[in-house]
């Protein structure tokens, strides 16, 4: 993009910002909850908004810095991935979007208590399932919510900042007139004893909390803000400031003009026209008055709800960039050039939340999902501060750290044990619900690892080993190429960490680099981990040389240091464990190990490799003339391969080589096993006579010989000493011997072969 | 009929699939210089209805799915209210010699809810707008 379309794509100023967050925000509020709030905690129920509007604030203040940082379509749900990885990324992606679904149609209820005050809806029963008629309202204006964004129907450029503009200045006037009817005796007791007194504050909050869903949102259209840095933070804790004190207002004027008894839903389901009509009464535009209500909460929820709708579109949006659920889903109109489908899923959610018909339920669920999701997000801006990423450059930062966040953490979670216990179950079941997603679907999809994951990993030997292992087990596997390499010592280091970085980069993948510090059997591991230095000094050394190499080599090494006593046979669980595709390990005498339990173990390995083996006899790796001996077989395949990589990657010229008595036949198969295996510009070569000596002939003008191991068994029969290959040891050229992983059936494993 | 376009033709799309269409319409009529065209639809002072970033990935894979019968094609985008208003003042800014483009058709009801499109650059263009017929038809 050039900075000339950067800028075009940037259209939202801070007032158009301010609105979005003021808009989506009032409409629950004030127009849908202040007679379930009243019922909840009497008069007190203002300080219960405060209260609301406070613990909002710490969240939007993280929201903010994490805004300026990563202006992302995806908000909330992209900052918990990128910091806490796509584990907790799919507990917040859910969370978000059927939080938003929630919300939205408790503001789409909402808009149908209005519509039922002057439309003569009817009460329907649809298959046993009785819908009242602000359900049927409801139902219709969803329908044609969600329609209009399917279609992709646009508001003028102007259209929410006059909503909100008008929604604001009738709410001052209907304040103004409600002051002037006030009668503060009505708002004694302040605490009243049937609502529990002071205690109904908190549950109070978890109620109305859905008020306050509003201000993410505008994290949501970051990349489309002018200037970011400045207009974020205002428009995010401004939206809250001013929508906190709005709340406080019109609900201490509501319960001075009615008792607040008069208030609850068994009375009116929209209190806020009762008390309009009383105000505007005493200046004889009682009719003008309810119905400027009426208008402006019919167009609260409706902006509300048709906001919260193109919201859920983009979450849908980054996880599928994420991988966390199917791209399909974001699928893109031929014609409308909406997500329809996306549009269509949460559309469809909204009208069977509809359906379940309760406001103060919808508004609970949709608060409690949220409040997860808002303890998740500052739990996320520790933990990108804490790992301090170059690339992190927040314009804005969140004053006082870490109490804001701390705080707006330990809020949000704390709100939802205020609440009752259905409400509670469903945070919970969502939760596992989100990491069941994880684990059994986006798991084996996602790339992306997070922030935290790989701190973690980074410094596995400061960790504690349970941290260790629980990153490295939730890790996403995304099918990515894992190279694992073994270095024993720094001075094999380089050879090898070459060769297994050609394989990774040319593959897309990452190099997995484990040094295996043994103890004896005496000592108990965890001991020897804690006291790594005393068993081997520097024993680091080697892994951060391999760091530094791939650094230069342009891959990504991850390092593990493993503590064994088994020494050279922890390679291959290490592989099983890290789910390599490929084991590169050089060839020398330690790899022997000792003798007895290493070769029990290393007999099953013969027929049971967990990958891929490649095993390097380093004489200087150079790799400029590659000589590929084959006769065939599944290993010469493994070592074609590598010859095609290391041929990408440093322009190598290959030999091919085989040894037959029959040339003419010889030739033919090694021209055809050229051409299948991506190797029709190498160079072909058949000799008769003895193999071993054809090989050790053609090494001669070679740099570096791959050979693919003659039989099964090539790496137990090297840690024994045992094989019989001399060309290895004949040669003064740089040697790689290949072994691919083989299927065993079942009836294999059970009878042997 | 085959150098019946020619100069440099400007061609709009709006996703991979309409481009490789497009590009197999346009493919027997050989025009020199073909500029494939993607208007990033914004709200102008609201949310977009698709995110900016999606639509951006969406042209570069239109370009990528064009290429395939137009190898030398090149990519302009622009990100404004109106479609067609971009399309048109993209013809004019690159000074193309025509416009080709593929007419969605649809229902009517679809066609009016998109927002008459087809009709409105055939009526409102400054340069000579060409409309491609599916490559099943009489070549």
């Amino acid at each position: 993009m050039t900075a000339n379309d950067e800028e075009l794509a940037k259209d939202l100023g801070l007032l158009s910002a301010l609105t979005i967050g003021v808009g989506t925000m009032i409409g629950a509020g004030i127009f849908v909850l202040p007679g379930q709030a009243a019922a909840a905690a009497g008069p007190a129920v203002a300080l219960s908004f405060v209260v609301g509007g406070v613990i909002s604030l710490f969240t939007a203040l993280s929201a903010s810095e994490l805004g300026t940082a990563m202006p992302k379509a995806g908000g909330s749900y992209y900052y918990v991935n990128h910091a806490l990885g796509p584990l907790f990324g799919s507990v917040a992606g859910w969370g978000n979007w059927m939080g938003l679904a929630f919300a939205s149609a408790f503001y789409t209820l909402g808009f149908g208590e209005y519509l039922a005050t002057f439309l003569p809806l009817p009460a329907l029963a649809v298959a046993g399932v009785g819908l009242s008629e602000f359900q049927v309202g409801a139902l219709l204006a969803g329908l044609a919510f969600v329609g209009v964004n399917y279609v992709g129907a646009k508001e003028t450029g102007g259209v929410q900042i006059v909503i909100v503009t008008l929604l604001v200045g009738i709410l001052a006037v209907f304040s103004v007139l409600g002051f002037l009817q006030a009668d503060v005796s009505t708002l004694r007791p302040f605490f009243p004893a049937e609502t529990g007194g002071a205690t109904a504050i908190l549950p109070a909050t978890g109620l109305v909390f859905v008020s306050f869903l509003g201000f993410a949102k505008i994290t949501t259209v970051a990349e489309e803000l002018q200037n970011p840095g400045r207009n974020l933070p205002l428009a995010v804790v401004g939206s809250v400031l001013i929508v906190t004190a709005m709340y406080a207002i019109v609900m201490v004027v509501l319960m001075g003009v009615v008792n607040w008894r008069q208030l609850g839903p068994e009375f009116t389901t929209t209190p806020v026209l009762d008390v309009a009509e009383i105000a505007f009464g005493t200046v004889g535009i009682a009719a003008v008055g309810v119905g400027l209500l009426t208008f402006a909460g019919l167009l609260a929820t409706a902006s509300s709800a048709n906001a919260s709708i193109l919201a859920s579109s983009r979450i849908n949006f980054a996880m599928g960039r994420d991988k966390l659920i199917s791209d399909r889903l974001n699928a893109i109109h031929p014609s409308f050039a909406t997500p329809y489908r996306s549009i269509a899923v949460t559309g469809g959610l909204i009208l069977l939340f509809i359906g379940i018909g309760d406001v103060k339920v919808l508004a609970k669920a949709g608060s409690v999902l949220h409040l997860i999701v808002y303890g998740l997000l500052n739990i996320s801006l520790v933990v990108m501060r804490e790992a301090d990423r170059p690339e992190y450059q927040p314009e804005f930062e969140v004053p006082l750290y870490p109490v804001v966040p701390v705080l707006g953490a330990v809020t949000s979670f704390g709100l939802i044990g205020f609440m009752d216990r259905i409400e509670i179950a469903l945070s919970l079941v969502f939760v596992v619900g989100g990491l069941a997603w994880y684990l059994l679907y986006a798991r084996g999809q996602a790339e992306k690892t997070g922030v935290l994951t790989q701190y973690v990993l980074s410094r596995s030997d400061e960790m504690p080993p349970a941290a260790v292992s629980a990153a490295e087990t939730v890790q996403p596997d995304g099918g990515e190429y894992r190279v694992m390499v073994h270095l024993p010592t720094p001075d094999d280091e380089r050879g090898l960490v070459e060769l297994a970085s050609a394989i990774a980069k040319q593959r897309g993948g990452t190099v997995d680099a484990v040094h295996i510090v043994t103890a004896p059997d005496q000592t108990a591991l965890q001991y020897a981990a804690d006291h790594a230095e005393a068993f081997e000094e520097n024993y680091h050394e080697t892994l951060d040389a391999a760091v530094r190499d791939g650094e230069t080599l342009g891959v990504d090494v991850e390092t593990h240091t493993i503590f064994s006593h088994r020494g050279f046979g922890e390679v291959f669980d290490a592989a099983r464990d890290h789910e390599a595709d490929l084991a590169v390990m050089g060839w020398d005498e330690d790899i022997h190990g000792s003798p007895g339990r290493a070769e029990s173990a290393l007999d099953d390995l013969a027929n049971d490799l967990p990958c891929d083996v490649v095993v390097l006899r380093d004489r200087g790796f150079e790799p400029d003339r590659l000589l590929v001996p084959t006769a065939g077989g599944p290993d010469s395949d493994l070592s074609a391969e590598i010859a095609r990589l290391l041929q990408a990657e440093h322009d190598a010229e290959v030999t091919l080589l085989h040894v037959t008595d029959e040339r003419h036949e010889g030739e033919t198969f090694l021209e055809g096993w050229a051409d299948s295996r991506g190797l029709s510009d190498a160079t072909l070569r058949v000799e008769t006579g003895d193999v071993e000596a054809a090989i050790e002939r053609a090494a001669a003008d070679h740099t570096m010989v791959i050979i693919g191991a003659t039989e099964r068994g090539l790496l137990s029969r090297l840690a024994r000493g045992t094989l019989v290959l001399d060309v290895v040891d004949d040669t003064d050229c740089s040697v790689v011997m290949a072994e691919r992983a083989r299927e065993r059936g079942v009836f294999e494993r059970l009878f042997g072969d | 009929m085959t150098d019946l376009i020619t100069g440099h033709v400007l061609v709009p799309v709006a996703d991979p699939d309409d481009a490789r269409a497009t590009a197999a319409a346009l493919e027997p009529y050989h025009p020199d210089r073909v500029t494939v065209f993607h208007v990033v639809e914004k709200g102008g002072g609201v949310p977009d209805k698709t995110p900016v970033e999606q639509s951006e990935t969406l042209a570069a894979e239109s370009l990528v799915g064009f290429r395939e019968r137009f190898p030398d094609a090149e990519l302009a985008t622009d990100y404004r209210r109106d479609v067609v208003e971009g399309i048109i003042e993209a013809g004019d800014r690159l000074d193309v010699d025509a416009i080709a483009f593929r007419p969605r058709g649809g229902p009517r009801i679809v066609q009016f809810l998109a927002g008459d499109r087809s009709l409105k650059l055939v009526t409102e263009a400054e340069h000579p707008v060409v409309s491609l017929p599916d490559p099943g038809s009489e070549v």
